[in-house]
């Protein structure tokens, strides 16, 4: 018999509903059902729970890693610098992502960065190497070799017509970014797009030679991640991206589907050089917007908060 | 016996070698083999007119050459090994010229040592020239050591498919970053000819030429074992033919104590097995004077003293207190640095980002391969105290890195003719991104945000000059101007006396808002309204509308 075309009794109907209450006042069936409906996920907490909880708040990880796929995580550890800097991802946060991939069924999980110091010490200072050292099948590695690396066009590119991306983003079908919120003597603020600068290989010209916010805005319509999870469990607001700085610690974790939408939140959580700045004000984020690759006003996202 | 102690000693030697990097545990002597050197702790405690504690290590050598004779050259000294394993592969069947002139080749040794010590003497520091524990080390730091990086990355490519097809991540990703040095081709050029003299004679280098052999010498003939030949000797003389030092007499029961190196070659080879290396107490005997007559003796002292005095005539010596160069954090004030450095080059090998490299003329005769930062091609990174810790003789003060990112070396001087922000109104903001110390800000002038240096937040580290985008020279580069170099005490005190500050406060841009003096403003820019980054917008920070 099927039980699916019979009408529902009154017991059922009961039970059904009352499963449901009992659901829905633990909140996890909210933030399950979160999934495809909220732009974003704001989650106070430790580092490691509250990326957990803003993973399983945006669907979780199978949502975005399919079994036996490679896994690419981009997180800042461009830095020689040690997490209370907040110059770079906070090493709990990239292992939590590395280990939600793992059991999620990936193949592997890549951690890379073309690191703008010396990479040997920005793995060992950052603590991202020594989080990730006991979980099977995940590899941390920079990549400061211009063989790793392979030459792609930019169709819709107005400053950067080509641009040399590592290998294995190109190869790869999920990538994962983990930027650290922080402050930019250039930019103004550092977030998920600005952190794409670390997956190709030519950079100088960005300073010197082109208007390095439109070329963000052009490296943006072709390196797109699946998923921006941002550290801001500490705020490098002032002194960035190097450090050292004024750094607040501000324990949230934001993770959205929309790279421009987190970046925008970003940018309203902490106030930048003493100011409060909004979204729209960040050059390259507006135009990014502008140019069709995300939402920039947050009051028109829908943001599910929560506490880890 | 005596090879593998010979290929154990070369094979410790690279490994205390390779072991000097960055890592380095405070306690580890990787500069052992320097250390151990009694001619360089000499030369460098003379010309320097001072103490150096680690020079007291050599103490162990002299000691152990003063009981046992002079062993050091046949079974521990990594360039007598590199000269043995050379000589078996190029020279081995070449039937070498008898050297008429041998005894007196032989003074070449005793004379150079002179020379060298009566210029120390002077304060013109020599001896790195022909050390060969210094010798060989530079040899490794600027040949054997990027060589060997080269070939282990292209194995490492060759292999790549491979390692790509079996899955193997970290392997098919790894690549060692290559070192590179000036003067690589000139180091590679002296050992060249060093093992080539081979050609004329076996260990021509040991048997003439060699300073620290000499010095051995001169004091080995106190030791234990000597060489004796019994009365089974048949005069067949074949000892004397293999002896690789020359060091058999022509009545082959006779030796030329101050040349054996106790290698035993002889005894191996003598057919009625006639000779031993008995331990016995006795000195002397007509071959066991160092053959160098007075007249030789004070030739070489006057030859030593008149390169001490050409050393110090170049202007490079007034200026030395203006010297140009950046030196390594820590490095003795210019004169006491120059008189100590024995230019091994232990420290440029080390170095995390390979800015330190050999200077050639930049400070005259007595500054050849010493150590400076080409900081244009790397920075001195703050998380990095290894050059200190690897000086044999603490020319460069082994320092915590506390200390050292105290040790200023110079102070950044920002090209404003050639800034692309100053010259250009470009974008750029390099410097102050990379700088660790926050030493470069931003302030308004006349309407712009100009990228000034504060000075007294500098240590001369150089990622700014490293970074510039400008092409060709840098438009920000450090000068030694206001370097801090002390003969010991605290830089950390001396920087604070000078009202230095490293670690800057933090919110360090703030002021930048506060000193610019314009209001804030909060109205909402409209979408599209996209301000040209040219012009003047300095009350907000970069990259905000």
């Amino acid at each position: 018999m099927d039980r699916r075309n019979r009408p529902m009794t009154r017991r059922q109907f009961l039970k059904t509903t009352a499963a449901g209450i009992a659901i829905g006042i633990t909140g996890s069936s909210a933030l399950i059902q979160a999934a495809e409906e909220y732009d974003l996920a704001v989650i106070s907490g430790d580092p490691a729970s509250a990326t957990k909880k803003a993973l399983e708040a945006m669907g979780g990880i199978s949502r975005f890693v399919k079994k036996g796929q490679r896994a690419i995580l981009k997180p800042n550890m461009s830095f020689a610098r040690t997490p209370d800097f907040g110059a770079t991802t906070h090493p709990l946060v990239v292992a939590t992502v590395a280990q939600a991939c793992m059991e999620g069924g990936a193949q592997q999980v890549l951690v890379l960065d073309h690191t703008l110091q010396r990479a040997e010490v920005c793995l060992e200072r950052t603590g991202i190497r020594e989080a990730c050292k006991n979980i099977p099948g995940v590899h941390v590695l920079t990549l400061q070799e211009r063989k790793f690396f392979r030459e792609i066009k930019i169709p819709r590119g107005r400053v950067l017509e080509r641009v040399e991306v590592i290998k294995e983003v190109l190869d790869s079908s999920v990538l994962i970014n983990i930027p650290v919120a922080k402050s930019h003597s250039t930019t103004g603020v550092s977030l998920g797009i600005k952190g794409l600068m670390g997956l190709i290989w030519e950079r100088e010209s960005f300073h010197s030679q082109i208007n390095i916010n439109q070329a963000l805005a052009d490296l943006a319509t072709v390196i797109k991640p699946q998923l921006t999870i941002l550290d801001a469990t500490r705020a490098l607001a002032s002194g960035g991206p190097g450090g050292p700085g004024e750094v607040k610690k501000i324990n949230l974790i934001i993770a959205g589907v929309d790279p421009v939408a987190v970046d925008s939140y970003g940018v309203s959580i902490v106030p930048w050089y003493g100011q409060n700045f909004k979204g729209r004000q960040v050059e390259h984020l507006l135009i990014a917007h502008q140019r069709g690759l995300g939402k920039i006003d947050i009051d028109q996202l829908k943001i599910l908060k929560g506490t880890a | 016996m005596k090879k593998y102690i010979q290929a154990l000693s070369l094979l410790l030697f690279s490994a205390f070698f390779l072991l000097a990097t960055y890592k380095l545990p405070d306690w580890f002597p990787a500069d052992i083999y320097l250390r151990l050197d009694p001619l360089l702790g000499l030369n460098a405690v003379l010309a320097l007119k001072g103490m150096i504690d680690r020079v007291l290590w050599s103490l162990i050598l002299i000691g152990a050459t003063l009981v046992i004779g002079r062993f050091f050259c046949a079974y521990v000294c990594p360039t007598g090994a590199c000269i043995d394993v050379l000589d078996f592969l190029l020279f081995r069947k070449i039937r070498r010229p008898v050297l008429k002139t041998d005894s007196n080749l032989r003074r070449i040794k005793y004379i150079l040592l002179l020379i060298f010590i009566s210029s120390a003497l002077t304060g013109l520091s020599l001896v790195f020239l022909m050390d060969p524990i210094a010798l060989l080390t530079r040899f490794y730091t600027f040949v054997v050591y990027p060589l060997a990086i080269t070939l282990i990355n292209l194995f490492l490519d060759g292999l790549r498919p491979l390692f790509q097809g079996l899955g193997w991540i970290t392997l098919s990703h790894l690549h060692y970053p290559q070192p590179v040095y000036y003067m690589s081709a000139v180091t590679l050029l002296i050992f060249g000819g060093m093992m080539a003299l081979n050609r004329l004679a076996p260990r021509f280098w040991c048997r003439y030429l060699c300073p620290l052999g000499a010095l051995l010498s001169l004091i080995s003939p106190l030791g234990l074992f000597k060489r004796r030949v019994s009365r089974d000797c048949n005069e067949c003389s074949i000892c004397r033919k293999t002896c690789p030092m020359g060091a058999v007499a022509e009545n082959p029961t006779k030796t030329h104590s101050p040349e054996c190196i106790q290698c035993k070659n002889c005894a191996e080879t003598c057919p009625k097995e006639a000779i031993f290396f008995p331990s016995s107490f006795s000195v002397g005997g007509e071959y066991s004077t160092v053959n160098i007559s007075r007249r030789g003796f004070f030739l070489s002292l006057a030859g030593g003293l008149t390169l001490g005095f050409l050393g110090s005539q170049s202007p490079f010596t007034p200026l030395q207190s203006k010297h140009p160069l950046i030196r390594p954090p820590g490095a003795l004030p210019e004169t006491e640095f120059l008189r100590t450095c024995i230019r091994c080059g232990e420290c440029m090998k080390s170095c995390l980002t390979n800015t330190l490299q050999p200077s050639l003329w930049e400070s005259g005769l007595s500054g050849l391969w010493t150590p400076k930062l080409d900081l244009r091609m790397a920075p001195c990174d703050q998380n990095c105290n290894v050059c200190g810790k690897v000086c044999p003789t603490q020319a460069i003060r082994s320092l915590p890195m506390d200390e050292k990112n105290h040790a200023k070396i110079g102070t950044a001087v920002l090209k404003k003719e050639m800034c692309l922000v100053w010259a250009q109104n470009k974008l750029c903001l390099i410097c102050d991104e990379i700088c660790p110390y926050n030493a470069i800000v931003f302030r308004p002038v006349e309407g712009y945000r100009r990228p000034v240096v504060i000075a007294s937040r500098c240590n001369g580290c150089g990622f700014c000059e490293q970074r510039c985008p400008v092409r060709g020279e840098s438009a920000i580069v450090v000068v030694p101007d206001g370097e801090i170099r002390l003969k010991e005490g605290s830089y950390i005190k001396e920087a604070k006396k000078l009202e230095l500050e490293f670690k800057p406060d933090p919110g360090d841009d703030k002021f930048i808002l506060q000193d610019s003096g314009f209001k804030i403003e909060e109205e909402r820019k409209k979408e599209g309204d996209i301000r040209p980054s040219e012009k003047p917008n300095p009350q907000r920070p970069k990259g905000f509308l």
